[in-house]
């Protein structure tokens, strides 16, 4: 295969599945309990200031993950309990405190870590051969970890008990609760989880890119673009989202520039939020 | 009338006396509060009246600056300036009202989408500004703006400002007070309602966002000369979020809400950000509390002194319009409807016409379709297959609000008004659609009108006298009863009426009857209603249409119903 066709090809690939671990804990929440997570952007940049601060301590990097887990569960969590929970019913006052939520979490790393740009050493540096050709070894096991789990989401969402109450909540709340299902606990571990999964996303991309306080700020809108054009409510949707919507700035991007890629993006999510609003899959 | 003179003569001498009691350095940090006192005003207009969220309020105010900051540079002292700078605070005006157009009208709601399209742009916008170096001077901005000619100083830029803030203020009260102000709070309410109606709630929206926008241009304008300088900053997302703050904690449902807190919280922070760390970290807390718990904001505690200031109650003639009097009777027809959600038919080649004036009874057992059947007629579902033809003209397809201005309209089954509106506004609302143009909207006039319907309606209900209450203190049968009347009032040629009974006291069944009578017998409205309850249904069917899994069972009189073997099988499963 062409070196040069190669390369690119993986690079949307990579752009494509990093798209989908960001995309995922907001397609979570969104989908799932109708909560636009604005401060979902801020989850990922606590991910990453975690590994960051792990990185800094000199602790090998797989630390990171759990370390970032706990403190999003418990800031999820602790959101959950204090707010959303009141407001699953005024799906326009969520956005506004999740929005409120946003800024406040950012100006609390602000406090801490300024604003300035933090910097991680590349935890694995190096390369494998890919078809050949040499990719780094990083990008590709992020690669792999995205569609990893990926399938093991759907595949526990498809079988397991839990997964089968989550959607009786999601289809009618009365009635899973009428049931015996504990639809506000659930509630809050699928916020919990989609808080994580935000913060997993940060782990995994933070010695890849610029941490710093207003990072979130891009990912929620390029996590709302995959949702727009991908629909709501479904895996086949993200992945068809993030497909188009990476593929889009990654090609426009190389080719005329990052303000021209933004640009095609939001282009395109007008577009459909114009002529098609349910997006490519829509849950019938 | 008096007092609210003095008090703003007041106001006003106050604002313009300040420079000369504080001096220079505050007429121009208090200028520059202003400018974004005019910007947060558009927010008040789009967050607190029509109830969506602007999330890149800055944009305009950047844009506008931009271009005003060019239009100084290169035409100063050039009688082009007359022209050029309100088109600068214009364009963003227009640029606001088209995207508006264009995202509204793909989606009838409020939530998120709005906002973050609104957010993507704001950074679309601060993208562009920076790397369109050779235009807009990049990240260091465009500088060397000089003021505006004619005017020299701060001191004289800010009595240039204070009215400009005042001559907006006084716009948007006025909009605010104005039919378009009444329309917007019921979009933020209950905008599926309006529809039926006939509002085009799009329009109207994007109507509302392009007003917002002029107000962030017309802040611009004056930001370029103010400033001498505009940054790629002035677009972006952290002054989009600061003006959402301070309208938020000012009070985005009241007038002066966006001012008090683009002053007040906006000077305080300049003061203060960086002599208090955690200063941020408590607004971003503050912001949180009061939209939750204080939608009036800073401006909700002194309201009712603002109140008094921003009103003057005048008792004017009230104008009532003539009912339109006998219409021809509408024809309705159905040929072949079907509709199914997913794998659940719902209605199946559902066929029948309408084409005498009368009282028709839709009933059927649950499940049957009725309900459906109405959402389909009025636009509110579209049906995937067969056609529905009013006086031969195609209906199907059309949106709901196109359906009502051809003289349809409906009562749903929960009944469906605007509770935060007051009674009287639920009534004008009801007569204005259909009858009151664009223009209207914005004139006070209609704010007057009254319908001979409304005097006999209020004759019947005492309780719809209570103007001033607003809707939600109203019992449950009183809320059927304002809907009711409501769906009178814009006079259709035909009454669609879902359980128009459901949940009343016998007192009130008998009065809702004797209402349906006489719009009946008055107007030779023709009305189609869902009901179950057959003793109710043989006092005022002319025919009844049996209904059953979506499609026409049988139509005839009462008694030909009655007789019919297949609607007691239907009904209690007698097999023949």
């Amino acid at each position: 295969m062409d070196p040069i066709a190669l390369t690119i090809a993986l690079n949307v690939v990579y752009e494509v599945t990093t798209l989908f671990v960001i995309v995922l804990g907001l397609a979570i929440v969104f989908g799932l309990l109708r909560v636009m997570n604005l401060a979902h952007g801020e989850f990922i940049m606590i991910g990453a200031y975690s590994a960051y601060f792990c990185q800094d301590q000199g602790w090998p990097y797989i630390t990171a993950i759990p370390f970032a887990l706990i403190i999003a569960a418990v800031v999820g969590y602790l959101i959950e309990f204090t707010l959303i929970r009141h407001l699953y019913k005024r799906p326009f006052d969520t956005l506004l405190v999740t929005w409120g939520l946003s800024i406040l979490l950012r100006e609390l790393i602000e406090l801490v870590y300024g604003k300035g740009f933090q910097s991680l050493s590349n935890p694995i540096p190096g390369s494998v051969n890919i078809l050949g050709e040499p990719y780094p070894s990083y990008r590709a096991l992020v690669m792999v970890i995205a569609v990893v789990s990926a399938i093991v989401l759907w595949a526990w969402y498809r079988r397991s008990l839990t997964g089968a109450r989550v959607k009786a909540m999601v289809e009618n709340t009365e009635l899973a609760q009428a049931v015996g299902i504990r639809v506000d606990r659930l509630a809050r571990h699928t916020f919990v989880v989609g808080t994580c999964f935000g913060a997993l996303a940060g782990v995994m991309l933070a010695p890849l890119t610029r941490v710093e306080p207003f990072m979130g700020l891009d990912y929620i809108l390029t996590s709302f673009f995959v949702l727009v054009v991908g629909g709501i409510g479904t895996l086949l949707g993200l992945t068809a989202g993030a497909g188009v919507i990476g593929g889009v700035q990654s090609v426009v991007a190389n080719l005329f520039g990052e303000t021209s890629g933004y640009f095609g993006v939001l282009l395109i999510a007008i577009l459909f939020l114009w002529l098609k609003p349910n997006g490519l899959v829509s849950r019938s | 009338m008096g007092s609210f003179l003095g008090r703003s003569v007041i106001l006003l001498v106050g604002l313009f006396t300040l420079p000369t009691l504080f001096g220079d350095f505050w007429a121009y940090q208090l200028g520059l509060y202003f400018l974004y006192s005019i910007a947060a005003l558009g927010i008040g207009i789009c967050w607190g009246q029509a109830g969506f969220l602007p999330l890149g309020q800055a944009m305009f105010l950047g844009i506008g600056a931009y271009l005003s900051g060019f239009s100084l540079i290169h035409f100063h002292d050039s009688a082009w300036l007359f022209l050029l700078l309100p088109s600068a605070a214009i364009a963003p005006g227009l640029l606001a009202f088209f995207f508006g157009l264009l995202i509204f009208r793909g989606r009838v709601e409020s939530g998120p989408y709005f906002a973050l399209i609104t957010l993507a742009l704001s950074l679309l916008t601060f993208q562009v500004a920076t790397s369109w170096v050779e235009v807009t001077g990049g990240f260091n901005g465009l500088g060397g703006i000089p003021g505006l000619p004619g005017i020299a100083g701060f001191k004289a830029l800010y009595y240039v400002i204070a009215t400009v803030l005042t001559i907006s203020v006084c716009g948007v009260a006025w909009l605010v007070k104005s039919p378009i102000g009444v329309i917007w709070r019921g979009i933020a309410e209950n905008e599926p309602r309006l529809t039926f109606f006939g509002y085009d709630t799009p329009l109207l929206k994007a109507l509302a966002f392009g007003i917002s926008g002029l107000l962030g241009g017309i802040a611009g304008v004056f930001y370029a000369p103010h400033q001498g300088l505009v940054t790629p900053n002035l677009a972006g997302f952290i002054l989009s979020a600061e003006l959402l703050i301070w309208t938020a904690v000012g009070g985005r449902k009241t007038l002066m809400g966006p001012v008090i807190g683009a002053i007040l919280v906006g000077s305080l922070t300049a003061e203060l950000r960086d002599v208090v760390p955690v200063w941020e970290l408590m607004i971003a807390g503050l912001f949180i509390c009061v939209v939750l718990f204080m939608p009036k904001g800073i401006a909700g505690w002194p309201e009712q002194l603002f109140r008094r200031i921003f009103s003057h109650s005048r008792q004017e003639e009230k104008v009532t319009l003539a009912a339109r009097g006998i219409l021809t009777a509408p024809k309705l027809e159905l040929s072949g409807c079907s509709l199914s959600l997913g794998s659940v038919g719902i209605l199946d080649n559902l066929s029948f016409q309408i084409d005498e004036p009368g009282i028709y009874c839709l009933i059927g057992p649950n499940g049957a379709g009725k309900t459906s059947t109405f959402n389909a007629i009025t636009g509110a579902v579209y049906i995937q297959s067969g056609t529905i033809q009013l006086d031969g003209e195609r209906m199907s397809g059309l949106l709901p609000n196109n359906v009502a201005l051809r003289g349809l309209g409906r009562k749903f089954q929960v009944p469906s008004i605007f509770p935060n509106l007051t009674i009287a506004e639920n009534l004008l609302v009801a007569v204005w659609g259909g009858r009151c143009s664009l223009k209207d909207l914005f004139s006070y006039k209609p704010l007057n009108w009254s319908s001979t319907i409304i005097t006999d309606l209020r004759e019947k209900f005492p309780f719809l006298n209570q103007d001033e209450n607003s809707a939600n203190e109203l019992s449950h049968g009183e809320k059927q009863v304002l809907e009711l009347a409501m769906s009178l009032l814009g006079e259709p040629r035909l009454l669609l009426l879902d359980e128009p009974c459901a949940g009343l006291s016998p007192e009130e069944t008998e009065k809702v009857i004797e209402t349906v009578h006489w719009v009946r017998s008055t107007f030779d409205t023709t009305i189609m209603v869902i009901e179950h309850d057959m003793a109710l249904v043989k006092d005022i069917a002319d025919q009844v249409i049996v209904m059953h899994q979506g499609q026409v069972l049988t139509i005839g009189s009462v008694q030909d119903v009655q007789k019919d073997i297949r609607v007691k099988e239907v009904y209690v499963g007698v097999s023949i």
